[in-house]
């Protein structure tokens, strides 16, 4: 409790030394709090007032429901496993706290809640509005309302307490000397495998079974109750919440994530302060292998001019910092993930294809807009306390978040030029919407990869420890909303050729038309403006930024 | 070559520096000497361009540092307090890494003889995060002295160096200014300021409480036989 309470009292005091940018916070997860909330009492209302479905308006909700635990229960396991070594092993405050006359396993437990905190946040926003409203639509009993959250906190906890788990294993059998590098590989190969094993198990195919199959599928499910995954028991949990239960879903959801994090304690005190130890075995010098030589090698000649050196600086620094490759494994987990979902989608009529193929162009921009704030956004903070080297060289701010861009880019680029031809080309998409998918993905490369390193350059955090945490904050904040903007107005202007290719047919529309050019005009300048003004703004912030006294 | 003005920084009801003016002129090296808190850093970051002032202006070699920033960091080389360089990167890189970034002509070159200067030709092509934190510190200098600055800015120089380091940064620096460049180093330090620097200013409380050479210091104190440290003392105590 010492621990924790000091960690917060560090929080609080950085919230009143910048008053102004915890305002813009609280305001961003005001809107968030308030959007959800809305959402959700119209779909419930509309639920209610339709006709048809009145009747199992019930039954959709808590599908619903349990469908958003789901995937938010897998978001919180995504986070963790991809971040929890940096915190566990990684953060700056470590030594300090384990040089305390303080048992291994209590800075181990602040740890993980810090864990907890940085994963869950962000899903609890999200959340925690939908439950507030249900509660409100469906006139529940005050006691619903700490059910909801219990059963809520529990959820997220199970994730946290996986992921930590990893963490103490992973410690445990990496090599000493590199057990951090190793062991956040390694994590980070789990998390991707995770989301893309999940994916790549295409639950839709059930639709291929035979009616027998699936009424045989069904009446197991049925049979257990409340279902196999601990999305299902929270959402049982708060159905029961509503009419002012304690259900069985409540509590097996709660014991099992009190008997996780009591087991995760008990590993603690034996396999945290071993694992800390092995983390700091660094070789010294003259037991390594050379990683230089005096000839510059051909790469490096081709590259070094560009943006003064940095670029090349930073994909070295890249490829040797596991907790920064690692999120090109997240990358391509995600394209695949991407690629499978829209292919298992495809169908025999041309316009349901291209029906698809005009969500496709929605979803690129969207699906980009969460790899920058994991790729672009974090490139600035990464400079860390290395930055002095760079603000006392004569170079101005703007070469250093142009050449910031200049890394984040091509990956970005790759992605979504990449998986626009290839879902185009999966599809057999009409000759407009084939060309609007790389289109797409290639715009929103652009525009996210600056928002991304415009407004990380804005909003830098240079005492974070990995790029994960870089983004939990108004900035990172402040970044999904722009990016979701520009993915949302780019949408409203592919709907135009989406609309004619799907209601005139194959060859109704042509880019080259007048029309088209029209609509690439302002999608290019829909996407420069949303790629250079950020990184302007963010130069100018970077070059006015000055480290605290 | 490197004149400070009227030097004002403020972080919201704090005054860190509070007026400092001072010039270091080539060929000479200037010791801010003060306590803990006293404002040097925050002078070093001003003249490095780090931060802007609250007030007042800091040249190097005529460019304004606020206005002309390019140019006078171009002239400068700086070793800071904690110098954190890039752990994943060698020490051949880093050089490799700022001769670009600044432009340098010949930078390979220039580096390989800093690395053989400052001893550090074994350790190059290991990763910075192997080097003990001497090793730092010397690879520190070499990125300082890698564009041949004119003017050295030294924030503590002597942190983490073992005797010999010591003696070789003393050295360095009598030889930067006898070379004709300017040093401007700042130290709590009583012997490292005796021992190298051609002029002292007493810092307190963001404030100059006394300038000029040694024996200017002792004629101010009125004792000819005082040392830096009693000079210090009767100073900063008179200040306070």
């Amino acid at each position: 409790m010492v621990l924790a309470a000091m960690r917060l009292q560090g929080a609080l005091n950085g919230l009143r030394r910048r008053p102004g940018r915890a305002l813009v916070g609280l305001a961003l997860l005001g809107l968030v709090y308030w959007g959800m909330h809305e959402i959700t009492v119209r779909a419930l209302r509309f639920l209610d007032s339709y006709p048809d479905i009145g009747s199992i308006a019930d039954a959709v909700a808590r599908r619903s429901l349990e469908g958003l635990l789901a995937v938010l229960m897998v978001a919180v396991a995504f986070s963790v496993l991809t971040g929890a070594i940096g915190t566990l092993y990684g953060s700056v405050d470590l030594p300090f706290l384990l040089s305390q006359p303080v048992a291994a396993y209590r800075v181990f437990a602040l740890k993980v809640a810090e864990t907890y905190a940085s994963s869950a946040l962000l899903p609890a926003v999200f959340t925690v509005p939908v439950l507030v409203a249900l509660g409100g639509e469906r006139s529940a009993p005050a006691v619903y309302y700490p059910i909801a959250l219990l059963a809520l906190a529990s959820l997220y906890a199970l994730p946290v307490a996986l992921g930590a788990l990893l963490a103490l294993m992973l410690m445990r059998v990496a090599p000493a000397g590199k057990a951090r590098e190793f062991a956040t590989a390694a994590s980070v190969v789990v998390a991707a495998g995770l989301v893309f094993g999940l994916r790549a198990l295409r639950p839709e195919q059930l639709q291929a079974m035979t009616p027998d199959e699936f009424e045989a599928l069904l009446q197991g499910f049925a049979a257990l109750e409340i279902g196999w995954l601990p999305s299902a028991w929270a959402a049982d949990a708060v159905w029961q919440g509503l009419a002012g239960r304690f259900s069985a879903g409540a509590t097996l959801l709660v014991a099992l994530a009190l008997v996780a994090l009591a087991g995760l304690a008990l590993l603690a005190t034996r396999a945290y302060a071993t694992g800390w130890y092995r983390s700091e075995g660094d070789t010294p010098w003259g037991g390594g292998r050379k990683r230089s030589a005096e000839r510059v090698p051909l790469w490096e000649r081709v590259l070094g001019p560009l943006g003064g050196g940095i670029l090349v600086k930073d994909l070295k620094l890249l490829l040797r910092d596991p907790s920064q490759w690692s999120q090109l494994l997240v990358l391509g987990a995600l394209a695949g993930v991407y690629f499978i979902s829209t292919a298992s989608l495809s169908v025999d009529i041309q316009r349901f294809r291209d029906v698809i193929g005009a969500i496709n162009v929605a979803f690129l921009g969207f699906l980009l807009a969460g790899v920058g704030v994991r790729l672009a956004f974090p490139l600035v903070s990464l400079e860390g306390e290395a930055l002095w080297l760079l603000r006392t060289a004569p170079v101005r701010a703007w070469r250093v978040v142009f050449a910031k861009f200049l890394g984040a880019l091509p990956p970005m680029l790759a992605l979504g030029v990449g998986l626009g031809i290839a879902v185009a080309g999966r599809l057999e998409l009409s000759p407009a919407l084939a060309f609007a998918a790389p289109l797409a993905g290639g715009l929103a490369a652009f525009a996210t990869a600056g928002l991304g390193v415009g407004l990380g350059a804005a909003f830098p955090r240079f005492d974070s420890v990995n790029p994960h945490e870089v983004a939990v904050s108004s900035g990172g904040l402040l970044y999904m909303a722009l990016s979701l903007a520009y993915a949302a107005l780019s949408t409203v202007l592919f709907a135009y050729p989406s609309w004619r290719a799907l209601v005139g047919g194959r060859s109704a529309f042509s880019w080259t038309a007048p029309d088209g050019l029209l609509v690439l005009g302002a999608l290019v300048l829909l996407c420069a403006l949303f790629t250079v003004v950020p990184l302007l703004a963010g130069s100018r912030r970077l070059s006015r930024w000055e480290p605290s006294e | 070559m490197i004149e400070v003005t009227g030097l004002v920084k403020r972080y919201g009801r704090f005054t860190a520096v509070d007026g400092l003016s001072f010039e270091v002129r080539a060929g000479r090296v200037l010791a801010l000497l003060g306590p803990n808190g006293a404002g040097k850093s925050t002078t070093i970051r001003a003249v490095t361009g780090q931060i802007m002032p609250t007030a007042g202006t800091v040249t190097v070699g005529g460019y304004d540092v606020s206005r002309r920033s390019l140019e006078a960091k171009a002239l400068i080389g700086y070793v800071p307090d904690r110098p954190y360089l890039y752990p994943n990167l060698t020490g051949r890189e880093l050089l490799r890494f700022l001769g670009r970034l600044r432009r340098v002509e010949g930078a390979e070159e220039r580096s390989r003889a800093l690395l053989e200067a400052f001893e550090l030709t074994r350790a190059a092509d290991e990763l910075v995060q192997t080097y003990s934190h001497g090793m730092r510190q010397r690879l520190t200098f070499c990125a300082a002295l890698l564009h041949r600055p004119q003017a050295l800015v030294i924030d503590e120089p002597m942190v983490g160096l073992d005797p010999r380091g010591a003696r070789d940064v003393r050295a360095l620096m009598r030889r930067h200014a006898d070379e004709g460049g300017a040093v401007l180093l700042t130290t709590h330090s009583l012997a490292v300021a005796e021992a190298v620097a051609d002029e002292i200013v007493l810092v307190a409380r963001g404030r100059a409480v006394a300038r000029g050479t040694l024996e200017e210091l002792r004629q101010r104190v009125g004792d000819r036989d005082a040392d830096l440290e009693e000079i210090f003392l009767r100073l900063t105590e008179e200040a306070a």
